[in-house]
């Protein structure tokens, strides 16, 4: 690994701030998003979702609903003949038949010729339930006498492993310190504005159009055809703008999607579905909430030599993805430090509450809360400085991680000093708290399939000289495509401007795993270059056929050994009228080597990672526990950083976003029911409870990444919680061991009392 | 449904009259539309009288459609009514500002809303004009008839203004919430406090702590117990115990539990009243220079 | 469902529509005047992003029924840019990075014109108060601050002669 730069980046403002021209229509109002989609013959649907949170479906009567005029579809689950599907399990239909495992629970849906048509008559569909006893938590569901919510599983274990290395009892047997404590993490919605929203359109000619926002389009488009039983190419998903995304839109609201598309197939009319703000909040898909019990054992001199966890994760009613973000909260933050001996138990319990799924980091920042707060309490047992304890265990470039993690560029060392150098640690404020976090995330990950590990891209020359970049990767303000546009710009040598991204339509663009796991930039990026690249091979090579000379390209002109000049349109209109109408188009693939992941988890699973240390500055109000954040100071290395003005954007809405999971958000459950289901009792930051932000970036180049970039977009949430854990603990004497960190849990830690209810 | 923009009361008066009960009054509508709307509605915003703000022999006058944003930046109201410049300047947000009323946070009855404890504390009274040619000043502290209901009657009665007696130069008045997030956010408690200091010496302290029960009340043990009082840190440390011990209040899943409720309540009532004592002291200061 | 001929100014244009009072003004704007501009993000009040100029204070047009509106002003963020004149704010929004998804750009654009209208010069508290009722989930809302300071400044050099 070579250093690009040695010197810390803080917030230089470089030309290389280039953005989409799409920001033009979002600040005009012109973008349209799923939610304003509007077709002509349009009708709207709506779904009648179970008020029980368990209960078996005894009779359905759609009759009234039927006849209610300006109705054109009714739908319950005993009409379809769909098989069960999920995503990892398949668990789920698209209506329930017999059985309704949770408060919200579609059991049936109507299209009607406007919304308030729809709604008179799901009031008019008939159920008969009987009720069936309900758990609301993952104790009660493991418990003797618990009602099994699914066959096949049970005790209620939807998933579960043991994941064990080198050998822990003995190191916990031969340890100086072992420090353990138990953690909690609540459920949390992405919080992405717009509701999702959908049009579905079919006819026995085209077959499928589902137009909607997805992180994730090809692979939601796969569950589609799969269920609907219908040929893959047959579906085809167009998307709008997206209002926010977070890892909430990667497979988005498959429920609604299904229902949409088997309503328009029943009225052969566009059929638009979105879901309220309250329906976000209680069938939408929350993060996976966690119990993590915790312990370590470490020499005197700091060396950690073991590490165990226990960890109990909440499906609620069906999996989605929730086995993968069990698996990654279980493993991914092991490799931050050289931990040689761990073992992990992580079991995924159902519950009768709403189904749980993914968001920004995939369950990361659920462990490293933990883990980082249990750091800062083994320091404290060692009587230890916790900056120093983790410089002196933390992994660096050229490491194999405890779990076979190849780490090729590692600058966490550095954002650890730069992050503590930043906020003062050297120098602490009376009557202030300081904490410090570190955190790793990978560029893509092969845990779920080692197909698709890589990324594919085209590069089209159009005949006016302008190149289109044609792509899977999604773009929802993230700064993806303006990243493309200017990673091709520097393999072309021409400027950004020329260069349009084009991504929303699975009919036309390459295959994609999409938005997720913070792949885009790296693999991403790195297919881009690739088909710049071979573009401009192409593009010489065409040229010297017109030339009949060689020819050189440069600053996005070519040029032949006797001085003529061309520019690419005049090349392009060469190649189109020598062919009878074919374009220049460059093929990229980036495809690492496969991996040696093998049975136990144990393998690279990405080509590189990304590192972080965050550090915060609080204030209490020792009267009430109000926690003041007065500053956040965020170190990345995500290596070369190609843009620095959404970079900058990443990090200062990642750690916003964190500092919602630390302080003010997470599902309150009654019964199963979301007692917060609003945005004014799910509190997400507002603009005044923002503290001071900065963003440093550490640049050393990346071996993998496009020009040395490596990714960003995720891992900028995952440390916010236990930097801010650590402060409070550091000004309140004792911590906060579950999320989110209220002036009242701040009051109890200080004056230890316990709470009445 | 119907709407009428009524240009004057009694256009208001005699709608309301011919729809019998099945029309109600409206201002800025923002608590109003989250609920079923009746059939008719009848708005009073711009009835130039209803949105004045006066001051006039010692009291403040404040039209019932008057907003909070009004209201927080009148100067009336931020020398003489310094509480209810406050309440209304931190509730909800800039967009609920601008439209919402004081007139309509009493009216909605919630048993926290910021602006009517600020009125309570201060002890306004509201003048009110009904369909059957009635006009009745009231205590604004008695206007509840229980969990989110008024003792008005929207559908007979309209709200003209509020009517607040100015602090004089011997009294303060001051405002309090404390909320898990800075806007956005009902209160998890809330107080205000209305204090005369004469000669050095606490007399008709009003103090009053949210939520406590169906309409913001007042803590009069607390009060009765201040009553000749220095205004001194060893005073503000018994209002600390007495306020807490004093209220009745529930915990809530959504907000926070019974005990820190009652602890944040010693704690405000104690930040309130030294707040409003000072500035009681400060417009003394300021008269004699 | 009895419908009212709501007349108003939208835009600087006088207007006359038949509507169900009872219905949002959010509603009308976007189903009814298909001005997809203004968004809807709760319909409760609670995200700002449907915020929207009545007689030039920021409101959430989805909180205010469309009987209400008659005789007054409206402004939406399709009355700000008009061809090629590229509205002050705006222009600032897109070069200090403001816009990342977009979804509560439009609210946040009419909430700064709104703060810009009455008070030219802000501190930067000031410019986080008349923002707090807007949510934002991308940008953790630091450069949209930085937009609309940097907005009052363009305003000055506007208005101060060279």
């Amino acid at each position: 690994m070579e250093a690009d730069t040695t010197t810390i980046n803080k917030e230089v403002q470089r030309d290389t701030d280039f953005q989409s021209a799409e920001v033009w229509a979002k600040v005009t109002g012109r973008a349209v998003y799923g939610i304003d989609l509007s077709f002509p013959g349009m009708l709207h649907g709506r779904i009648l979702r179970s008020p029980h949170p368990h209960a078996r479906i005894k009779n359905i009567d759609l009759s009234a609903a039927a006849a209610v005029p300006g109705v054109r579809a009714v739908l319950a689950g005993k009409d379809l003949q769909c098989k069960p599907y999920g995503i990892v399990i398949d668990d789920e239909l698209p209506l329930a038949v017999d059985r309704v495992r949770y408060i919200g629970d579609e059991i049936a849906a109507v299209a009607a010729v406007d919304e308030k048509t729809a709604e008179r008559a799901l009031k008019a569909i008939r159920v008969e339930y009987e009720l069936l006893p309900a758990v609301f938590t993952p104790a009660e569901a493991l418990s003797e006498k618990a009602p099994l919510l699914h066959d096949h599983f049970p005790g209620n274990i939807a998933w579960q492993r043991i994941l064990e290395r080198g050998n822990p009892q003995v190191s916990f047997r031969e340890a100086d310190v072992v420090v353990e404590s138990s953690f909690s993490i609540p459920s949390v919605h992405p919080g992405y504005l717009e509701p999702i929203a959908c049009v579905a359109i079919s006819d026995r000619y085209n077959g499928l159009v589902l137009h909607t926002a997805l992180q994730s389009p090809d692979m939601v488009r796969q569950i589609i055809a799969g269920v609907l039983a219908m040929p893959l190419s047959r579906v085809r998903i167009v998307g709008p703008v997206m209002g926010g995304g977070f890892g909430g839109r990667v497979y988005g609201n498959l429920k609604l999607y299904i229902i949409s598309a088997l309503l328009a197939v029943q009225t052969g009319a566009p059929v638009k579905m979105q879901l309220t703000r309250e329906e976000e909040f209680t069938v939408g898909r929350p993060m996976v909430a966690a119990e993590v019990k915790l312990k370590m054992a470490l020499r005197r001199d700091g060396t950690i030599l073991a590490r165990e966890a226990d960890i109990i994760t909440d499906n609620g009613a069906y999996s989605a993805q929730a086995p993968w973000v069990s698996k990654t909260l279980s493993e991914r933050n092991d490799s931050v430090y050289r931990i040689p001996n761990i073992r992990t138990r992580v079991r995924l319990i159902y519950t009768n509450k709403v189904p749980t799924g993914q968001y920004r980091a995939y369950g990361n920042q659920a462990a490293n809360f933990a883990s980082e707060s249990l750091m800062d309490m083994a320091a404290k047992k060692l009587g230890m400085d916790p900056l120093e304890l983790r410089l002196k265990n933390c992994t660096q470039a050229g490491d194999v991680t405890v779990h076979g993690l190849q780490v090729k560029s590692c600058a966490l060392a550095d954002c650890l000093r730069a992050a503590a150098a930043e906020i003062g640690w050297g120098d602490k404020k009376e009557g202030r708290g300081y904490g410090i976090s570190a955190a790793i995330h990978a560029n893509g990950s092969i845990v779920f399939d080692q197909d698709f590990r890589g990324a594919s891209a085209q590069a089209r020359l159009e005949l006016d000289g302008r190149v289109t970049l044609l792509t899977g990767e999604q773009d929802y303000g993230q700064g993806t495509h303006a990243a493309f546009a200017q990673i091709a710009a520097r393999a072309l040598g021409l400027s950004p401007e020329k260069i349009t991204v084009y991504s929303r339509d699975t009919a036309v663009t390459p295959f994609s795993l999409g938005a997720l796991a913070m792949r885009q930039t790296t693999i991403g990026g790195r297919a881009i270059q690739l088909a710049a690249e071979n573009l401009r091979e192409k593009i010489i090579h065409a040229a010297s056929d017109l030339a009949a000379e060689p020819v050189l390209m440069d600053g996005g002109m070519v040029r032949s050994a006797s001085g003529s000049l061309f520019d690419l349109s005049v090349i392009a209109n060469f190649h189109h009228s020598r062919t009878s109408g074919l374009v220049l188009v460059g093929d990229g693939q980036f495809v690492p080597p496969r991996s040696d992941y093998d049975q136990t988890g144990y393998g690279n699973i990405s080509v590189t990672y990304s590192f972080a240390a965050h550090a915060a500055e609080v204030e209490i109000d020792r009267a009430t526990g109000a926690l003041t954040v007065l500053r956040i100071v965020a170190a990345h290395d995500s290596g070369h950083i190609l843009n620095l003005t959404s970079a900058r954007g990443q990090v200062l809405g990642g750690v916003a976003q964190g500092l919602g999971l630390s302080c003010y958000e997470g599902y309150l459950f009654d019964e199963g029911w979301v007692a917060n289901a609003s945005l004014v009792d799910y509190k997400m930051p507002t603009a005044l409870d923002i503290p001071a932000i900065e963003a440093l970036f550490i640049e050393y180049a990346d071996p993998e990444g496009p020009y040395g970039s490596k990714g960003l977009g995720e891992i900028v949430q995952v440390p916010v919680p236990g930097a801010v854990a650590n402060a409070v603990a550091d000004a309140a004497g004792d911590w906060v061991r579950d999320l989110p960190i209220t002036a009242e849990k701040i009051y109890q830690a200080i004056f230890g009392w316990e709470c009445a209810e | 449904m119907s709407y009428l923009v009524a240009s004057n009361i009694e256009q208001a008066l005699t709608s309301l009259r011919e729809r019998e009960g099945r029309a109600r009054v409206v201002a800025g509508a923002t608590d109003l539309f989250l609920e079923e709307l009746p059939a008719h509605l009848i708005d009073l915003t711009v009835i130039p009288e209803t949105t004045l703000i006066e001051e006039k022999d010692g009291f403040i006058s404040i039209g019932a459609a008057v907003t909070h944003t009004a209201a927080a930046l009148s100067p009336v109201v931020c020398s003489g009514a310094a509480a209810l410049a406050e309440a209304c300047s931190q509730l909800g947000s800039p967009q609920v500002r601008n439209i919402g009323t004081v007139g309509g946070n009493v009216v909605n009855a919630a048993p926290a809303a910021d602006a009517a404890v600020a009125l309570v504390a201060l002890g306004a009274g509201v003048l009110l004009v009904d369909t059957a040619g009635g006009k009745r000043e009231e205590a604004v502290e008695n206007l509840y008839a229980g969990y989110n209901r008024s003792v008005i009657d929207s559908t007979s009665e309209i709200m003209l203004r509020l009517i607040i007696r100015v602090t004089d130069r011997e009294e303060g008045s001051a405002f309090i919430r404390f909320a898990s997030r800075k806007a956005l956010s009902l209160p998890m408690v809330n107080a205000a406090a209305r204090v005369r200091v004469t000669d050095g010496f606490l007399q008709e302290v009003r103090l009053v702590a949210a939520p406590a029960g169906p309409a913001p009340t007042r803590l009069r043990q607390t009060e009765e117990m201040l009553y000749g009082k220095t205004p001194s840190e060893g005073t503000w440390a018994e209002v600390e115990a007495s306020a807490a011990k004093e209220v009745e209040v529930r915990g809530s899943l959504l907000r926070c539990s019974e005990q820190y409720r009652r602890h944040l309540v010693g704690i405000l009532s104690a930040r309130v009243l030294r707040k409003a004592a000072e500035r009681a002291i400060e417009s003394r200061e300021g008269e004699s220079r | 469902m009895k419908k009212q001929l709501i007349s108003f100014q939208l835009n600087n244009e006088q207007v006359e529509i038949l509507c169900d009072p009872a219905e949002s003004l959010l509603h009308v704007l976007r189903v009814q005047l298909g001005l997809y501009g203004t968004k809807e993000g709760c319909s409760r009040g609670e995200c700002g992003a449907c915020t929207v100029l009545f007689d030039g204070r920021a409101v959430n047009s989805c909180l205010v029924p469309a009987g209400k509106v008659q005789g007054h002003s409206i402004r939406t963020i399709e009355g700000l840019s008009r061809g090629e004149n590229i509205d002050y704010i705006q222009e600032a929004f897109v070069e200090k990075g403001a816009v990342q998804c977009g979804f509560c750009t439009p609210g946040m654009v009419m909430s700064a014109h709104a703060l810009l209208k009455n008070n030219p010069d802000p501190t930067a508290v000031e410019v986080r108060l008349a923002i707090s009722g807007n949510l934002c989930r991308c940008t953790g809302y630091k450069q949209i601050e930085e937009a609309i300071l940097s907005a009052a400044i363009k305003l000055k050099e506007k208005e101060e002669p060279d």
